[in-house]
């Protein structure tokens, strides 16, 4: 008997753009013309018509250059930015006669709830997911004091499980993060992403600016969690090196647009469109 | 020479009606939504924004000719702030003022609260120098906007760890964070840990006026008030085992100190300490005066 895997996000009709646009936008903009910008109007068409499915403990890969869309993207499921056109509906795995929730329609006040409860994210440059002016502990306190935990001693317990879970010495729970190397603060983001338990955690560049040894140790981390928790994670690298040690399956984006998804080694074995073909070549 | 009056001379509680009537449509917003800031247009006085207009336009904006006045500064009456806002009033809008809490139908005040419960029929006006309690930790004004419209309170709740963290307990002395209502966090201003549970579910409506930073909010009575605290590390107000008034042996009010010199003395003099709130004080002297007397 065949099992089929529980749907937690499915990203439909997506699209973000920053300007007012006019007809002629989808006539010169998009993979075919290497621009997202129209130079009619000027407006920036940031991703045009996502759409992708995303599984209970499937890591999904967005992979593309910079300017790709693939972080705003991200930042639309991060329920950051709020889509032009288009669904985000999750589906709660923890409940399976839940309906499924349109994200993109919540409230401000919803869409913060979801984000502390639901989602963890960690930023390539750690000053955007952590406070430097707290400490450690603080910021990874942040999630579980917005989820009502009211007693200092757990905590700190909590954090301290974290921390070890995450190969970060305890006993520097109480430590300002200027203090912490790169990989470390990675680490940190990751424990205060983790504190939640959420269901699906968005890697934004989470290796970009390490160095080799310390990218290592982090994509270690991250594949273990995974493992442990059956996370589902949506991760965005222009790296396929990354893409490929992480994610089962890949989308790649150019100019706004989709390009190219599937299986990641099919992509990185057989690419189809020619812009995979010449990332994979470039990686390669 | 013709006697110019006071009403003559300025405009009843010296700022103009239409100024007035938007102080107060601005009020009863703030009453409306308790612990909100309500931005208004804090309006120029012959005092330095920072000495308390904002609680002065308040009083100037409610204030009829048949209240009586109360101003205090740190609890005390006669402070050179507390007397030149009181003559302020008293000269432009020639209403009765006193120094006896219970005797005032609007009290203005500045860093205290009255040791006196106040009544349904008072109203306590406070000056406030800082209004947000975000700025701790978001000193951009339009993002603390969003996070109160959010009630993203996560980040005080981290400052308040944070203080566990450092200092060992809630070190907050002033100004201590509270939740009005269970929806907005408020900043009490900086009256002491002691005053903050007189807001809680009070008979009296607490009104709050910033003029440097333009900001009204509001507590009306029967309010929830709590303050932030953990289940661990609780919210305490101010107690020193021991400290006594020297003038009228009070042990439940708050307690300010100062040094007396004796030159004779080993240490150059010694420390007393005497209730902040001083007409209370000076009250609770005559009463047990009056009750000696009695007796003997």
């Amino acid at each position: 008997m065949t099992h089929l895997a529980t749907k937690v996000l499915h990203v439909e009709h997506l699209s973000k753009q920053y300007g007012p646009g006019c007809a002629r936008c989808a006539e010169y903009t998009g993979p075919h013309h290497h621009s997202s910008q129209c130079p009619i109007c000027g407006t920036v068409h940031a991703c045009v018509d996502a759409n992708f499915t995303l599984h209970q403990g499937e890591v999904l890969g967005i992979v593309g250059e910079s300017g790709s869309g693939k972080s705003t993207l991200l930042q639309m499921i991060n329920l950051a930015i709020a889509p032009d056109h288009g669904h985000i509906w999750y589906h709660e795995p923890r409940d399976d006669a839940a309906q499924a929730v349109d994200l993109a329609t919540m409230n401000a006040f919803a869409k913060r709830t979801f984000r502390n409860d639901r989602l963890g994210i960690v930023y390539q440059r750690p000053e955007l997911g952590l406070n430097m002016r707290f400490t450690v502990g603080g910021n990874v306190a942040e999630k579980l004091l917005l989820a009502n935990w009211r007693h200092v001693g757990n905590i700190r317990e909590r954090i301290r499980d974290l921390m070890q879970q995450t190969e970060l010495p305890p006993e520097r729970i109480d430590d300002e993060p200027h203090t912490f190397s790169g990989g470390m603060l990675q680490r940190v983001q990751i424990a205060k992403a983790l504190s939640s338990s959420p269901s699906l955690l968005l890697l934004d560049e989470v290796t970009s600016g390490l160095d080799l040894s310390v990218q290592a140790r982090v994509l270690d981390l991250i594949r273990r969690i995974q493992w442990e928790h059956r996370m589902t994670m949506l991760l965005v690298s222009h790296d396929l090196g990354v893409i490929k040690q992480l994610a089962r399956r890949t989308i790649v984006m150019k100019n706004g647009h989709i390009v190219e998804s599937g299986l990641t080694d099919q992509i990185l074995e057989d690419p189809q469109h020619p812009y995979t073909q010449l990332l994979v070549s470039s990686a390669l | 020479m013709t006697q110019t009056s006071p009403s003559q001379l300025y405009n009843f509680a010296f700022i103009d009606e239409d100024s007035k009537r938007e102080v107060r449509r601005m009020t009863l917003k703030a009453v409306a939504i308790p612990g909100h800031q309500i931005p208004f247009a804090s309006r120029d006085l012959p005092i330095a924004r920072g000495w308390g207009t904002g609680g002065l336009q308040i009083t100037m904006a409610i204030i009829q000719p048949e209240d009586t006045l109360k101003v205090i500064d740190q609890g005390d009456d006669e402070s050179v702030n507390a007397v030149n806002l009181r003559r302020l009033l008293q000269r432009t809008a020639g209403v009765a003022t006193t120094t006896d809490t219970d005797a005032a139908s609007i009290v203005q005040t500045r860093h205290r609260i009255p040791e006196e419960a106040m009544r349904a029929d008072q109203i306590l006006v406070l000056q406030v120098p800082m209004v947000d309690p975000l700025r701790w930790v978001e000193p951009n004004l339009e993002r603390a906007t969003v996070m109160h419209g959010e009630a993203d309170y996560g980040r005080m709740w981290v400052y308040m760890y944070e203080s566990v963290v450092k200092a060992g307990d809630l070190r907050i002395a002033s100004q201590y964070p509270v939740m009005v209502a269970g929806r907005y966090l408020m900043d009490t201003t900086p009256i002491p840990r002691w005053d903050v549970p007189k807001l809680h579910m009070a008979e009296t409506l607490f009104l709050f006026g910033a003029g440097r930073e333009k900001r009204i909010y509001a507590v009306p009575p029967h309010t929830s008030v709590v303050p932030l605290e953990f289940a661990d590390y609780r919210f305490k107000v101010e107690y020193t085992p021991g400290q006594q008034c020297r003038r009228c042996g009070a042990t439940d009010t708050f307690l300010t100190s100062h040094f007396v010199v004796q030159p004779d003395a080993p240490n150059g003099g010694h420390w007393v300490s005497s209730c902040s709130d001083s007409s209370y004080c000076t009250k609770r002297v005559l009463a047990q005066t009056v009750a000696t007397e009695e007796i003997s």
